[in-house]
């Protein structure tokens, strides 16, 4: 177990904004995208980020996955400050501890679902017999097990959505991410793909946050956080 | 990686078979005029030292510097003898004097060369100039050029006279049959030159057991410089070796000038399909900017995208080299078993320009470098030209690039 790893286990939150802004420069005028965003969420918690387009949920997350950088506050995950992190550093920690959901799937679409999962677990140097047993097993947990051989053009959105969950779990990452998975979801599907993040959650008591303006996605979740213009306007239930 | 790339390769097919097509057709036409080149180059050569001057000369190094009459190497035919045992090696002796030619009331100046005939006719082609008559075969013939013949009025079987300056200031004289009348093509010769029996030239100019030069024919051109090293090995102080590169310079330099040539074609060629490589690897940024957004966003490191895409353009260029070099090689292997007849690509003009005697048809050859400069000049070209495009994966943010449609 890493050293990041360990410090989620053991010491509670997994994660700790204080104050974070974010500023984007828009033809020479500053856009505030996260405007002193406090946020603390302990292990074992699924947390959803709502709040209209523009709130600064995406860009939280960004900033939280350490695949955004942030102007002020600071940002915590498993213990370690990001802030302190080398570009290298943060991409070990991404590779290693974040497993990340897209909106738009992301799969390579010249590999096939297996062979997306796999690819993770390639670039964190896992031996080949490792890599293709550990990518049946995430698949198979996923109910993709007879789907493996197949590219993501053969694959229904639901599906591929799936394979991209397994890709971000295969690796047991400290901390799930995941911005609008159901997005570009059916009803149907959406609600299938909420009770597998749901499952992930009760069962193996992965910590997941995502972002989402789909009022079903909250309903799965054990926390919500309402977001808007940059801020977090209420937590659970409680006005922030 | 290997398969990843091998994929992506894939994605779009016709734009990697153009790509790969263009490495492919430069490399054929590079290996294939590079081919043509040292297979003219080598029929040149063995045109040129087969005709009369040899591929190589011993002399004493003051006759190198100066040629003088009484410059000879002594011992000459146990010299002869002992170079004729290295293997591929055949060596025959000359004398060369100067004196005046006469025939009757009409005179002239002329060089006598004293020649082995039977070793010489075997090798040279200056030979097969004979125009009249035929090669001496006694002690007493001679060979003269043509426009000598016509000058002092000599026909075969004509008597002429040699007078000169013997080793030793003495006069030298020796009187010749006109067994033979030859035109070399080359005026000077033709009117100066006279071919006798290198024994009776000897006796008569007074040299024993001497000669001015002893000329080096080699079976394989390809093995000269090994050979010389043993024929150096073994000349006495104050002998030297002359090559035919020293002998003929001319002939080196045209080939050197036309390599020059050859080769800025050959760099324009190849600077082209680099920029069609580099035309290719922007099109594969721009299209797969959302991809390379991804692997970093997973955590790979922009050095490992570009590395990632670095393999792409390595198996795109083996490709296109295997794709170029599978055609040149079945093709240069005909040609070089068949040859290009000359008169199909300017004929007699094409012979002359590229000094290649009485050859008629060219004979690629296919060399190390030959075959090998196109493929490692292109594989790097391809690894520059990706280099120059996925350079800017490093200033790809993986947020913006996540969001490229």
């Amino acid at each position: 177990m890493t050293e990041f790893a360990e410090n989620a286990k053991a010491t509670a939150p997994v994660v700790e904004c204080r104050g974070v802004q974010r500023i984007y420069q828009q033809d020479s005028v500053p856009v505030y995208a996260l405007r002193g965003a406090d946020l603390t969420i302990h292990a074992g918690e699924f947390v959803s980020l709502a709040g209209p387009s523009g709130s600064g949920k995406s860009t939280l997350l960004n900033v939280i996955g350490g695949l955004d950088a942030f102007d002020a506050g600071s940002v915590s995950v498993g213990g370690v400050d990001l802030a302190a992190l080398t570009p290298a550093q943060l991409a070990q920690t991404r590779l290693h501890n974040v497993g990340f959901v897209f909106q738009a799937y992301n799969l390579i679409p010249v590999l096939s679902a297996r062979e997306n999962v796999e690819f993770i677990l390639q670039l964190q140097g896992v031996a080949s017999q490792e890599r293709r047993s550990r990518a049946e097993q995430a698949l198979h947990s996923l109910g993709l097990a007879e789907l493996g051989d197949r590219r993501p053009g053969e694959l229904s959105g639901g599906q591929q959505q799936r394979v991209a969950i397994a890709r971000a779990i295969v690796t047991e990452p400290v901390l799930l991410l995941a911005d609008e998975p159901t997005a570009n979801l059916d009803s149907k599907t959406t609600s299938e793909l909420l009770a597998v993040l749901r499952d992930l959650n009760q069962q193996q008591g992965m910590t997941i946050v995502t972002a989402t303006h789909d009022p079903i996605v909250m309903e799965y979740t054990s926390r919500q956080v309402t977001m808007l213009d940059g801020e977090i306007r209420q937590d659970g239930g409680v006005a922030a | 990686m290997i398969r990843l790339a091998w994929r992506n390769l894939q994605r779009n097919k016709a734009r990697t078979w153009l790509t790969a097509g263009g490495i492919g057709f430069a490399v054929l036409l590079v290996s294939f005029a590079m081919s043509l080149q040292s297979g003219s180059y080598e029929i040149m050569i063995d045109s040129a030292t087969r005709y009369f001057t040899g591929h190589g000369q011993v002399s004493t190094d003051a006759y190198i510097k100066q040629p003088r009459f009484a410059r000879t190497i002594a011992n000459a035919e146990s010299l002869q003898a002992a170079l004729e045992a290295i293997d591929g090696l055949t060596v025959f002796p000359r004398v060369q004097a100067f004196g005046v030619v006469s025939k009757g009331e009409k005179s002239l100046g002329g060089m006598i060369l004293g020649v082995d005939f039977a070793a010489e006719r075997q090798q040279l082609d200056v030979y097969n100039n004979v125009i009249a008559g035929q090669i001496p075969a006694a002690l007493d013939q001679a060979l003269i050029g043509a426009a000598m013949a016509r000058n002092i009025g000599a026909a075969l079987g004509d008597e002429i006279v040699v007078l000169g300056s013997g080793k030793q200031g003495s006069v030298a004289a020796a009187v010749f049959i006109v067994a033979g009348i030859v035109e070399t093509g080359q005026v000077e010769l033709d009117r100066s030159l006279i071919f006798a029996p290198f024994a009776s030239v000897a006796d008569a100019f007074y040299l024993a057991d001497e000669a001015h030069m002893l000329v080096l024919m080699l079976n394989d051109l390809s093995r000269l410089d090994e050979i010389v090293a043993k024929v150096e090995a073994q000349l006495p102080e104050p002998l030297g070796v002359q090559t035919w590169q020293q002998l003929m310079p001319l002939i080196e330099q045209s080939i050197e000038l036309d390599k020059a040539g050859g080769y800025l074609f050959f760099s324009l060629l190849l600077i082209l399909v680099t920029f069609a490589v580099v035309n290719t690897f922007v099109m594969v940024l721009f299209e797969r900017t959302r991809e390379f957004g991804l692997f970093m966003a997973l955590g790979m490191r922009p050095w490992q995208v570009i590395g990632q895409v670095q393999f792409e353009a390595l198996l795109l260029s083996l490709l296109g080299v295997l794709l170029g070099l599978g055609l040149a090689y079945p093709l240069l292997a005909y040609l070089t078993s068949v040859g290009i007849p000359l008169d199909q690509v300017g004929g007699e003009e094409v012979s002359r320009q590229m000094q290649m005697g009485s050859m008629s048809r060219i004979y690629p050859k296919a060399t190390w470098p030959s075959m090998t400069t196109a493929p490692l000049v292109l594989i790097v070209g391809t690894q520059l030209a990706a280099l120059i495009s996925t350079v800017r994966v490093q200033g790809i943010r993986p947020v913006s690039a996540l969001r490229a449609e």
